[in-house]
């Protein structure tokens, strides 16, 4: 038994050990020429048009290349070593494809340096839209996973909550929220007010079904245990049903995070005057392409951060459990 | 941990049934038994004979269809934390420690006697994986992790549910000692219901067999023998051989 114990973090070790033993590994080292291979190309060869910036790109990727280097020096780029040769040689052949010849059809394809004009030179609306989509997004979808967990212990404990909630649930809740957003803004006066609660109504769906799956499947033997020691049913909630649940909570906590980000853009498309959407669409009337890439690499950042916040929390929430998938 | 004064059971008269499908099935049938404090009483009977029934209705879990159950003769309302119980399988909260398993009692009650729960991680010999998780756990262990996260709440009467039906037979030898042991030092009275006729005979001061469908007392064995015994001993053959005839396995013996 001490031994399986053990087991686990020695593994660990010896892997982490073997890994930093081996014979000093050339390939890390690939990484930072492949970077400076796409500055020199961003220098030397003269742009096909008049584009914005060359000079500061192929600075940055100059900077980037001896970034890479000093990580490759300190071992730090083992696992990421192929990604980081990769990305600095495909924006070399992006580089050379669309800037210097001019292949790709333009406006539609920017080149590198257009890109990194509207950070440079719009910055300012980019993070003013990206704040108000978080804004949106984050009260929308706190009060959906609250409204949603408590909703799903209803339906989990309460019998005569599921009586009354339960086919409620069933004729709103498959019903894309999206549908509901021309309604909401007849119905509330606020648009932002609006694409709230429909953001709340999106995840809150889902957190209050798996919610409400986990407390169903709870062992009652636990509950047992905590009654024959004196338990409440505030105790039977909170400590005993919720933790329990928890697994299943999170399926739905991450299902929630989904459905808001589709409908954060839509509400913010379609109603909400500000935030990533408005700004990508705002693009797309302009046909300032550039920009479009550039909000949308800005959003992709954003649910990627936001997702992998929520598995961090997950980790550390469920750290009880065996295993569980890698983000 | 305080060893506290153990308590007397009655059970009058009890009937018990279930809606099973629409139908009520009756489980138990005037039961009639008076548990002395510091017992250790074994209800014996075939799976299905309502024994473990008759442990939830003593834990307070359910309420008697008619009879009465009392505790120092007092009618039990409810649930107690001076009957606890230890089930068959650990149930231990997957989300919390060891050490927070044990700590159960306490969190629910609001005390934070950290050397109480300390003395029952030593007490059970769980020393050195009070911060496992229960999933790491072996069998036993997991069940010495059970018993001592009753134990921590000094119960007054320890309801035992085939707490060792699942355990290797090895581990199963060392969990009976350590049971026995327990119950002597502790002094709390000792319910413990078990299939296993050798296991109730090593145990038990007295075993109660419970049988038919619904279940009834068909036998009442007092066991005035000192530990250790011995699974050999002839007096204990002897008892093994009247119990299984009385559950009706004479002719294998």
């Amino acid at each position: 038994m001490s031994g399986l114990l053990a087991a686990a973090p020695a593994r660990l070790g010896a892997t982490g050990r073997r890994a930093s033993a081996r014979r000093p590994d050339w390939r890390p080292f690939l990484a930072a020429p492949a970077w400076w291979l796409a500055a020199f190309v961003t220098w030397y060869w003269p742009d096909a048009d008049d584009f914005p910036e060359t000079a500061l790109l192929s600075r940055l990727l100059a900077l980037v290349g001896a970034v890479l280097f000093v990580a490759a020096l300190s071992g730090r780029l083992h696992r990421r070593g192929p990604w980081a040769v990769a990305l600095g040689l495909a924006l070399a052949a992006w580089e050379v494809v669309q800037a210097k010849l001019l292949w790709l059809k333009r406006p539609f394809f920017g080149t590198p340096q257009d890109l990194l004009d509207v950070f440079v030179s719009d910055w300012r609306r980019l993070a003013d839209s990206l704040a108000h989509s978080l804004a949106l997004l984050g009260v929308g979808y706190a009060a959906g996973a609250l409204l949603g967990v408590a909703v799903g212990v209803g339906l989990g404990r309460a019998p005569r909550f599921r009586y009354w909630a339960q086919p409620v649930i069933r004729l709103v809740g498959p019903l894309p929220p999206a549908a509901l957003l021309p309604l909401a803004f007849v119905l509330i006066p606020s648009s932002r007010l609006a694409s709230e609660a429909l953001l709340a109504l999106a995840a809150g769906f889902p957190v209050a079904i798996l919610t409400w799956s986990g407390i169903a499947a709870v062992d009652p033997a636990l509950y047992d245990v905590a009654r024959t020691m004196g338990a409440k049913d505030r105790f039977l909630v909170w400590r005993v049903a919720l933790p329990a649940a928890m697994p299943q909570i999170f399926v739905g906590l991450f299902m929630g995070l989904g459905v808001s980000f589709a409908m954060l853009v839509v509400a913010e498309m379609l109603g909400v005057k500000s935030g990533l959407g408005f700004y990508l669409q705002w693009a797309q009337g302009w046909a300032a392409y550039p920009n479009m890439y550039a909000a949308l690499l800005v959003m992709s950042v954003m649910c990627s951060v936001l997702m992998s916040l929520l598995f961090k929390v997950r980790d550390r929430v469920l750290r009880w459990q065996k295993d569980g998938l890698k983000w | 941990m305080v060893n506290a004064a153990p308590l007397s059971l009655r059970i009058a008269d009890v009937s018990h049934a279930y809606r099973i499908d629409g139908a009520e099935r009756t489980v138990l049938d005037g039961i009639d038994l008076r548990i002395a404090p510091g017992a250790f009483v074994a209800l014996l009977g075939a799976s299905g004979s309502g024994k473990s029934t008759l442990l939830r209705l003593m834990a307070g879990l359910e309420r008697p269809r008619s009879g009465r159950i009392l505790a120092d003769d007092v009618e039990i309302a409810g649930p107690g934390p001076d009957r606890l119980v230890m089930f068959q399988d650990p149930t231990l909260y997957p989300w919390r420690s060891v050490r927070g398993n044990i700590a159960l009692g306490h969190d629910i009650a609001g005390r934070g006697d950290r050397d109480a729960v300390e003395r029952a991680i030593d007490l059970v010999g769980l020393r050195g994986f009070e911060r496992a998780w229960p999933h790491q756990l072996s069998g036993g262990m997991a069940q010495r992790a059970a018993l001592a996260r009753a134990l921590v709440n000094a119960p007054r009467a320890l309801l035992l549910d085939e707490p060792l039906g699942k355990l290797d037979s090895l581990t199963r030898l060392t969990m009976q000692t350590e049971l026995r042991r327990l119950w002597e030092q502790r002094g709390f009275t000792a319910v413990m219901v078990t299939h296993d006729v050798e296991e109730a005979l090593l145990l038990a001061t007295r075993v109660v067999v419970i049988g038919g469908r619904p279940g009834r007392v068909i036998g009442d064995i007092a066991i005035d023998m000192q530990a250790p015994r011995h699974r050999d001993d002839a007096r204990l053959l002897g008892l093994r051989r009247d119990i299984l005839g009385q559950l009706g396995h004479r002719e294998l013996w």
